[in-house]
């Protein structure tokens, strides 16, 4: 008589305990119970998720790689100066480079060409040194190596392409100090 | 055991092969989950599986917005903003002979002379708010690399500072200058 009890009793604690993990606390009909087979899972069962607050991603999780064994998650970098201390005055150096040469064209109201240039030049180089930092930041060499070797050499030709083109503007045309204080009081 | 017994036993178990053998068997329980005994090394190939689908850390809209790291969000929109500006700008004008737009000076300029007044003051605010945030911005973070202002509250009283002179100064130039 146990035996042919059995199958029943384990669906009932099964189901049971399947409602302790869930969310709501919805009973199922008695029908759907009949008609269920004696050991599916339950559809309309959910499982509690371990975080109470709801998920909010904006970009899916990048794939993951792991090298090495399993306590080794990064590969830390060779130190080195070019890529440490040098790097790093030399972006100082070319942002505080750009404050007198942003203020003194509009202050003293000349506009000499050489420094238009070297404006552009410093421009340039600082504007690649961010959109590099981004591209290091939001496409992590380890997790994405070609969407991060592709954005590198794109970034690359952009900025070789700018060179070329504020070149030609300095000489060709007026000048990126000139237009802006024309379109200004346009 | 009678042989009546024997010949009905048998009839039954003729009737129902199902049922043949073990009488028990139809109560025996469908495992769903079936296990399988690992080596060593394919146990840590199983680990390291599990850890590529480790969760990622939550979204930045837990965090409090505070002035420190929206500063520091700004900061980043704001060049990106402006050298990508610039970028579009290059671009466009080293294509321009071949596409036939005209954005030489002259043509910029005498465009932008007959927008509307206000078309040409929200123009101007557009682009000097995120290049005064972006400047003024730049001049706490090289303050920071001298080591000086790094506490807590110089921190967020430069941040607020920061923000109140770019839009003083944004809506001095957009609309006085």
């Amino acid at each position: 008589m146990a035996s042919i009890m059995r199958p029943s009793l384990l669906r009932q604690s099964q189901t049971a305990s399947q409602r302790v993990y869930s969310t709501f606390a919805r009973q199922p009909s008695p029908l759907t119970q009949h008609l269920r087979p004696a050991f599916a899972p339950v559809p309309s069962t959910r499982i509690a998720a371990f975080h109470a607050t709801q998920r909010q991603a904006i970009l899916p999780a990048l794939p993951q790689k792991i090298t090495g064994t399993l306590n080794e998650p990064t590969v830390v970098p060779d130190p080195t100066p070019a890529h440490g201390s040098y790097h790093w005055s030399f972006e100082r150096l070319v942002s505080a480079g750009l404050i007198p040469l942003t203020v003194a064209p509009f202050a003293a109201g000349s506009l000499n060409p050489v420094m238009d240039a070297t404006l552009c030049a410093l421009l340039v180089v600082h504007s690649h040194i961010g959109f590099e930092a981004c591209i290091i930041d939001y496409f992590p060499k380890r997790r994405v190596p070609n969407l991060y070797k592709a954005s590198m050499w794109a970034l690359r030709l952009g900025t070789i392409t700018l060179g070329v083109a504020l070149y030609s503007f300095e000489t060709n045309d007026i000048g990126v100090t000139e237009l802006i204080a024309k379109l200004w009081n346009a | 055991m009678s042989s009546m017994r024997v010949f009905q036993l048998g009839l039954r178990r003729a009737a129902a092969p199902a049922f043949r053998g073990n009488f028990a068997g139809r109560m025996v329980q469908r495992r769903l989950a079936n296990s399988q005994s690992t080596s060593a090394s394919s146990a840590e190939e199983i680990l390291v599986k599990q850890r590529v689908n480790r969760p990622v850390s939550p979204h930045l809209a837990i965090y409090r917005p505070q002035i420190t790291w929206y500063g520091s969000m700004f900061n980043r929109l704001t060049g990106i903003i402006l050298s990508g500006g610039l970028y579009l700008f290059g671009f466009a004008y080293l294509a321009a002979p071949t596409l036939g737009w005209h954005l030489e000076s002259q043509s910029l300029i005498a465009a932008v002379a007959g927008w509307s007044t206000w078309a040409k003051a929200s123009a101007k605010f557009g682009l000097s708010m995120p290049f005064f945030y972006h400047s003024l911005n730049g001049v706490r973070h090289l303050v920071w690399d001298t080591g000086k202002a790094l506490s807590n509250k110089a921190v967020m009283q430069s941040g607020w500072a920061v923000v109140g002179a770019s839009v003083a100064a944004s809506l001095y130039f957009s609309f006085l200058a």
